[in-house]
């Protein structure tokens, strides 16, 4: 392994991490100067509850009509985010266990999630590019984050095995787009996970004190959605 | 002169209308010389329009601006969108994005230093802010349903309303909404009811019960101290239809109510919520608030009214700054009580039709009554089925939001009405109840011009009609 | 300017149904309304009761009657001015009477 992707791998890892961690905090200082109202009346049900019930909301595809109707969307959503997961935590395992990556099952299942995940990409990019509602709103942003992703993912997948000795490109573009990528999140839509935890506990907080969330919540038996059983 | 563009819907391009502006201040109104009415100035309204958006936006609010992914799901989720499925200016991420935009181009760091490459962008003159109050007040009613749909949770309805109150600051508002503004600032109501309609009215109603039951003892009570239930109003039942109002007295009055009628404060919409103003919202929520504690009332009840019900039971409290003390209740609610108390008998065979009910955004999705009027009806119909969606997933009547006041948006909400009117026909019943005055008229609408078989009915008519009289003497 | 056609005559009114000119209207057109919006074939002499009493009061006062008015002068119970105008008092009987639409979430 060449010197410079040693360093790539780490240094220049450890020096993205740290910026985008900078960044975060001073993101998280922005949220946090934006104020809040009290809410004074009587509650119905419990705002920790219904915060509860809102953060899970990403688990609980039945939840919301919008995710019952698209099974197949939320399933990319899963499968899209698992890979995105698989691929950082190939950017830790490289640099600090190896070991990890030297048991071809390993390998072949983390190539196996990251490829997934950049089929799903290229179904979602076709998706922004050919839906009128999605190319109404996309900014430049939305088509080159999903386009850095999908090139990640690729890059990813070559990556993973790990062996410099074959060549060190997929690697040198495997860490130097991660890098690139802690750089840019920030700033960038990308970084609505960071935002996700925030709206989600407003809203559950706000319906959850009106006994709204969670749904059983309000009294009464729950019914089931649709069709109501006799 | 009114013209009109053709756009996608037209709606986008309806002008500014000042005339009632302009009367309003040469006949110097109070509300208007104390600065609390806003009306429209020329002068550099997008530059006061973007200083109010940086003081105002609060942190649910910032946060619901950044979170959006553009992911679409919410599009589905809105009427408007599924009745013009050609239109992407109808579904909720389009309709966010025109605030996001600005918030991006002004306040978020990406935005202000390459606005471009998000999309981010500034209202330029008073034409963009005029356009802008047509996507907020008139394609859009505001019910939330996209942020029930939402996976981030980014709550659009909140969005709009916030931008609405950008624009009612700076009289950029449609005339409706001005002129009903008006009218609640200036008299207290939203429907410029004066306290002698409002007492005539009261002893009209109980002069018919008294009628109806045989019975003198019945009264509709002003101002009496130490009452249980303090008994507010919308102004529409006075002014246009007072039926509500001896069915409610006719039932404290068998059920053995202590309640009473204030003679200021007994409005209990809220048409700040429709202008986004927090001003006008609470100086009418307070309203009633004071007048419960000056009665010393032990509780509010609030006739059917979905924004309303909203209003005065959540919203108000917290745009007043006014600590709850006092359980604040629906009437439904105090309707379930009593038949499940037995203080007033009824009988479901009095209501043989098929009945369906009809959740009211503000009251199900922004509130928490959603069993309790189902509890009631089951009680005093024969037939009650439920339509689909419903409860917190229903669809708006298409009346929400203070559409109903704003004439120039009609022909769009009847056109998006048809999701409604499938919904309808879809139960077979012949009578949709509600618990709110606007879904009322709302359903109406829609009933009327989807030609349905259908009339429209509150909780109070069908509680009333099942009512069992106790046996003269008894 | 939307228009609605009854028997071959075009009246013009606004979005909601209510006449568009307020100060054109006649007892023809009122007759015109009420079978285009309150689907009414005919106007008896107690409809015509509550259109007059309603026109008269506009036309001193510039605003709708209040509905108890409208009780009190024609003598009907409100259940009867909504058996005779199914739109009711302010739906109804005013935009037959050609009044302009009453502000208000109405």
């Amino acid at each position: 392994m060449s010197g410079f992707l040693k360093i790539l791998e780490n240094e220049v890892q450890i020096a993205a991490l740290s910026f985008m961690a900078v960044v975060y905090i001073l993101r998280l200082a922005w949220i946090f100067h934006f104020r809040t109202r009290r809410d004074r009346t009587f509650a119905v049900g419990r705002a920790s509850a219904g915060a509860g019930y809102s953060l899970l909301n990403i688990a609980m595809p039945r939840a919301m009509e919008s995710t019952r109707k698209r099974p197949g969307f939320y399933a990319q959503f899963v499968v899209f985010h698992v890979g995105v997961a698989a691929a950082i935590a190939g950017t830790l395992i490289i640099p600090y266990a190896p070991g990890l990556f030297d048991r071809r099952p390993v390998v072949l299942l983390f190539q196996g999630l990251i490829a997934a995940a950049f089929v799903v990409g290229i179904v979602r990019l076709v998706r922004r590019l050919n839906n009128p509602v999605l190319r109404s709103v996309s900014s430049p942003d939305d088509y080159f984050s999903l386009v850095l992703l999908i090139v990640w993912f690729a890059a990813a997948v070559l990556a993973v095995p790990n062996r410099p000795e074959n060549g060190e490109g997929p690697l040198i573009a495997y860490f130097a787009l991660t890098a690139f990528f802690l750089v840019y999140v920030p700033f960038s839509k990308i970084c609505h996970y960071l935002y996700y935890p925030f709206t989600r506990y407003y809203l559950g907080r706000s319906l959850g004190h009106r006994g709204a969330f969670p749904p059983a919540q309000a009294g009464g038996v729950r019914k089931a959605r649709g069709k109501e059983r006799a | 002169m009114k013209r009109r563009k053709t756009g996608p819907s037209g709606v986008v391009e309806a002008p500014l209308d000042p005339r009632t502006q302009a009367r309003a201040k040469e006949e110097g109104l109070a509300s208007v010389e104390a600065g609390r009415l806003r009306t429209y100035e020329l002068g550099d309204n997008s530059r006061r329009f973007l200083e109010l958006l940086g003081s105002r936006v609060s942190r649910p609010l910032a946060v619901s601006l950044t979170a959006c992914v553009h992911c679409g799901l919410c599009a589905e989720s809105c009427h408007y969108f599924l009745a013009r499925p050609d239109d992407p200016t109808m579904t909720p991420v389009w309709k966010a994005d025109q605030i996001r935009k600005i918030f991006k181009r002004h306040i978020d760091w990406t935005g202000r230093v390459a606005p471009w490459w998000v999309k981010a962008g500034s209202p330029r003159d008073d034409e963009d802010l005029n356009r802008l109050k047509n996507i907020v007040f008139g394609t859009c009613s505001a019910c939330r349903r996209c942020t029930y749909n939402c996976p981030m949770g980014v709550d659009t309805g909140l969005l709009v309303r916030f931008a609405r109150g950008l624009l009612t600051e700076l009289g950029v508002v449609p005339e409706g909404v001005f002129n009903v503004s008006r009218d609640q600032w200036e008299t207290g109501n939203q429907m410029a009811v004066s306290e002698q309609d409002y007492l005539e009215t009261l002893e009209w109603m109980r002069d018919d019960v008294r009628t109806e039951l045989g019975d003198d003892s019945v009264e509709i009570p002003v101002d009496r101290e130490g009452c249980d239930i303090l008994y507010t109003i919308n102004p529409r039942e006075i002014k246009f239809d007072p039926r509500s109002i001896a069915q409610a007295a006719k039932i404290f009055h068998l059920a053995g109510a202590s309640w009473t009628m204030p003679k200021w404060g007994w409005d209990q919409t809220n048409f700040g919520l429709f202008s986004g103003d927090d001003k006008l919202g609470a100086f009418v929520a307070r309203n009633v608030y004071e007048a419960a504690e000056r009665l010393r009332a032990k509780r509010i009840v609030i006739s059917e009214c979905g924004h309303g019900y909203r209003s005065t039971r959540w919203e108000g409290y917290t745009w007043a700054g006014f600590d709850q003390k006092l359980p604040t209740e629906s009437v439904v609610v105090t309707l379930k009580r009593y038949i499940e108390e037995g203080r007033i008998a009824v009988d479901p065979s009095k209501n043989p039709d098929a009945v369906t009910f009809h959740d009211s955004c503000n009251i199900a999705r922004s509130g928490d009554l959603v069993e309790e009027p189902r509890d009631v009806l089951r009680r005093v119909c024969a037939d009650f089925r439920e339509m689909y969606p419903n409860r917190r997933e229903n669809f708006c009547c298409t009346g929400g939001g203070g559409l109903l006041s704003m004439a120039e948006y009609r022909p769009l909400r009847l056109e998006v009405g048809k999701i409604k009117a499938d919904q309808l026909r879809a139960t077979g019943a012949k009578l949709v109840c509600t618990m709110c005055h606007n879904c009322i008229d709302g359903l109406n609408d829609v009933i009327k011009h989807y030609k349905l078989p259908m009339r429209v009915v509150q909780v109070l008519e069908l509680v009333s009609n099942a009512l069992v009289l106790p046996a003269k003497g008894a | 300017m939307p228009t609605i056609e009854v028997e071959g005559i075009t009246v013009e009114v606004n979005e909601e149904g209510f006449l568009a000119h307020p100060e054109a209207w006649t007892e023809e057109t009122a007759r015109l309304l009420a079978k285009a919006e309150e689907g009414l074939d005919e106007l008896t002499a107690e409809h015509w009761a509550v259109v007059k009493f309603i026109r008269g009061y506009y036309l001193e006062k510039n605003l709708a009657p209040m509905v108890r008015k409208m009780c009190q002068a024609t003598g009907f119970s409100l259940m009867k001015i909504y058996d005779l105008f199914p739109s009711g008092p302010a739906k109804g009987a005013c935009k037959v009477a050609g009044l302009p639409k009453p502000d208000g979430c109405v």
